[in-house]
């Protein structure tokens, strides 16, 4: 599919979605107090920063197989948040990355969590680091770090394959505790397997609007989750309906192939 | 919609005209008031957004169609860009480790090595394959190379080897977080253990053939059976599960995505720019 086909109902979809976000970020950013449930994974993250602290070893944060993607700036906006809390303590956040443009942006963005913490001194830029763009040569640099650094806490935030598990597990060799998000659905499984907390799904775009409160992206949030109960109950009325509903109706209903 | 341009001279000029306009636009955003600048690249930001999805919201081929693979080249040559500085800040890394020697001192000699014979026997088995070579004998014709083969023997057989020895470890990490995973605590992974039992029997001879084999296909009880049971988990319960997951994932990013070309997303970018 080239181009958006008008004739049938998806491209309508994406706009009538993105006009619902945008409500939820216009009700929010009007002060309409707007409620997000409870994420365990996200309350934890306090806790494994601070556990790094009294132990006195660094953090390590893992952007996945970064690309310059959507889950990679959700990533990256997740670093600076841990990095914002690591720098209260002093403690050290340590992101190796695959890609030299997210190398770039995630120094400055821990750089300047650091300074706005003022723990500037604390910041050094070899801590990000470019490992290497090979899948598991990465794989084996980040095993390596773990080993050497005997990080305590690790978090996996971002798009992975088949490293995920690699990486999880041996974190849970050294006994770090671990909380990991991926929108990489077949990876989920393992993190859940090897991981203290998992944040799963939608949850993961979440987290930023979590963490700050900000008005906007918690509105864009409830914006999400209101188009999600529309889709769903859309889904359900059109599997019930479509043996009753007319062809023009039915073909406006199916994907386009 | 954009050429390549064959002409040596007219590239390179186009390349270094190219190069000296970013210094230029880098150093007029450098000299504006912070405040205007973010101004600036929002509205940068919008309109670089806004070109995939009108390009394909705006029906058949349309005038923006044209430009798709000009600006696809463009943003893999902003990426080209910055590989430089990967180089850089491994060299820096494992260059301050060799010279103050410290405990990892060996792992940057090794990183060294590896680096500059990967990139010697490259580019000379690339551009000079030829070099300080013999005469080729007539029955030699069709054998490797010297440089290829060097470069084939670091390539094929000393990284991707190491690349499918870390890939292996992975059927061990397996076990061990399904040992952890499969332990009955709970409800939820007695109700895991049970399904992971019956789709890994499903999938071995003892399961299909012998423990539910003799059950005949078209008896009421077939459904028994230990591979229809697996493939009922796998399309009914499974398959639904990961869609109702993905569906939940898109929607989180489209929302992302326009938080992104509207600029209103500023907790990955550095001074909200």
């Amino acid at each position: 599919m080239e181009h958006a086909d008008w004739g049938t109902v998806y491209p309508w979809l994406v706009w009538l979605l993105t006009v619902m976000v945008g409500l939820g970020i216009w009700l929010s950013a009007r002060g309409r107090q707007l409620h997000i449930r409870r994420l365990p994974a996200i309350d934890a993250m306090e806790e494994a920063v601070g556990r790094a602290v009294e132990m006195g070893r660094p953090i390590l944060f893992v952007p996945g197989l970064a690309d310059i993607d959507v889950p990679t700036f959700q990533a990256i906006a997740i670093a600076g948040h841990i990095a914002r809390s690591a720098a209260r303590y002093r403690n050290r956040v340590i992101v190796p990355v695959t890609n030299t443009v997210i190398l770039t942006m995630a120094e400055q963005v821990l750089r300047e969590a650091y300074a706005e913490a003022g723990a500037g001194d604390v910041f050094r830029p070899e801590d990000v680091r470019f490992l290497s763009g090979e899948q598991f040569a990465f794989a084996s640099g980040v095993i390596g770090l773990m080993e050497r650094e005997r990080v305590a806490s690790s978090f996996f935030f971002g798009n992975f394959a088949a490293e995920s598990l690699i990486l999880a597990e041996i974190g849970q060799r050294l006994g770090a505790i671990q909380i990991a998000g991926t929108p990489s659905t077949l990876q989920i499984p393992f993190f859940i397997a090897a991981c203290d907390f998992t944040v799963i799904g939608e949850e993961y775009y979440a987290v930023t609007a979590y963490l700050t409160k900000e008005p906007i992206l918690v509105g864009s949030v409830w914006g999400q989750d209101i188009c999600r109960i529309a889709l769903a109950t859309f889904i359900l009325a059109a599997t019930v309906g479509m043996k009753w509903l007319p062809p023009i109706i039915v073909k406006f209903l199916t994907f386009p192939t | 919609m954009l050429e390549p341009v064959r002409n040596l001279w007219v590239s390179g000029l186009l390349v270094v005209g190219a190069i000296l306009v970013s210094v230029a636009i880098l150093a007029f955003l450098h000299q504006l008031a912070p405040s205007l600048r973010h101004r600036v690249i929002a509205v940068l930001t919008f309109f670089a957004g806004l070109y995939f999805p009108l390009e394909f919201f705006i029906p058949y081929h349309n005038f923006l169609t044209p430009w798709r693979n000009s600006v696809a080249d463009f943003l893999r040559l902003m990426a080209a860009f910055t590989f430089g500085l990967g180089i850089i800040n491994l060299l820096i890394i494992h260059g301050r480790h060799l010279l103050r020697w410290t405990s990892n001192a060996p792992f940057s000699l090794a990183f060294f090595s590896g680096f500059l014979l990967m990139l010697v026997i490259g580019l000379i088995s690339h551009y000079k394959p030829t070099l300080w070579a013999q005469a080729v004998p007539k029955e030699a014709i069709g054998t490797v190379g010297f440089w290829d083969a060097a470069f084939r023997l670091f390539f094929e057989g000393a990284l991707q080897s190491l690349n499918a020895t870390i890939f292996a470890l992975l059927a061990f990490f397996i076990v061990s977080a399904a040992y952890r995973a499969f332990r009955i605590r709970t409800l939820e992974a007695g109700l895991l253990m049970a399904t992971a039992i019956v789709v890994m029997l499903a999938n071995v001879p003892i399961g299909q053939q012998w423990l539910t084999g003799w059950i005949p296909e078209q008896s009421p009880l077939a459904w028994l059976r230990l591979e229809k049971l697996s493939h009922w988990l796998q399309t009914q319960v499974n398959a639904p599960t990961m869609r109702a997951i993905v569906f939940g994932l898109w929607v989180g990013s489209l929302a992302m995505a326009v938080r992104i070309i509207l600029s209103l997303e500023r907790t990955f970018t550095v001074g909200g720019q």
